[in-house]
């Protein structure tokens, strides 16, 4: 039997970058039970608009708009299996492991982190997948 | 947490990152028949000492860690379903090609390679998705 694939997006339409940038992805889809979302950066939840800054505050905004996202699709941070984090440059790594420790205090995701270069002068995309809540 | 999603056993103290690098992170993550395991680099199973190598070196114990945590956990090698190569240079592909083959000889798993930038200098990081359990045939 086949699964249904749906896509999912954020309740809050200014956080929808996909479909407000008119880029050729969704914010995420849903197959079965699991959430396969889009690479995120940085994005100000009120306008919308690319909100770059600091490694950390970042990656700070990443993670409450990819709440925000999973909980739109019947999820939260608490269910995300893994996690893909791209950052600009390694020597900042240290600071990506504080900001998910603070995120994730108990029982954290898979993860892989690795420096790269990113769009727009951004300095960190994430990237996971999550369980849906499911009852 | 949902009670149908695992925290998995590192199998080995060394490959409990977040016990030896204090990485916020779980070493795997079972859910729905998937294992979800974080990057794997080339470290001492027994210690997590980073054994820094060639590209050949490092991937051969990757390879090694991941058949540790993966039949650990009931899983396979041969069960791997999706590979995220990382590897700090473009022009170490075919290295890589020649010991990835010796691990994942028959059906290989779907793969993407990058050229990244890997965390305290190591050349190779494999980031993977595999099937809980074993073939039924």
């Amino acid at each position: 039997m086949a699964l249904a694939r749906t896509i999912i997006e954020p309740r809050n339409p200014m956080l929808n970058a996909s479909r407000n940038r008119g880029l050729p992805h969704s914010p995420g889809v849903r197959v079965g039970n699991l959430l396969f979302l889009s690479g995120m950066v940085s994005a100000d939840p009120l306008t919308g608009e690319h909100k770059q800054g600091s490694l950390i505050s970042e990656t700070t905004q990443i993670l409450e708009n990819m709440s925000h996202l999973l909980e739109s699709a019947g999820s939260s941070l608490k269910s995300v299996l893994k996690t893909t984090v791209f950052v600009y440059d390694m020597l900042e790594f240290q600071n990506v492991n504080d900001v998910f420790q603070k995120f994730f205090p108990t029982n954290p995701p898979a993860r892989t982190v690795c420096g790269a270069q990113l769009s727009f002068g951004f300095k960190v995309e994430i990237e996971c997948i999550a369980a849906v809540e499911t009852e | 947490m949902l009670s149908n999603v695992a925290v998995l056993d590192p199998v080995k103290p060394g490959l409990n990152f977040a016990r030896v690098f204090g990485y916020p992170q779980s070493s795997a993550i079972e859910y729905e028949g998937l294992i979800f395991c974080s990057g794997m680099l080339a470290v001492d199973p027994d210690t997590g000492e980073r054994e820094h190598g060639t590209v050949t070196t490092e991937t051969h114990r990757i390879f090694k860690n991941l058949k540790i945590l993966l039949e650990g956990n009931g899983s396979s090698l041969s069960r791997i379903v999706q590979v995220h190569a990382l590897i700090y240079s473009r022009l170490e592909y075919d290295v890589l090609n020649r010991v990835y083959r010796q691990y994942l000889p028959n059906h290989p798993p779907a793969r993407m390679v990058w050229q990244v930038t890997i965390e305290s200098g190591f050349k190779v990081q494999l980031d993977v998705i595999a099937a809980a359990g074993q073939q039924e045939n």
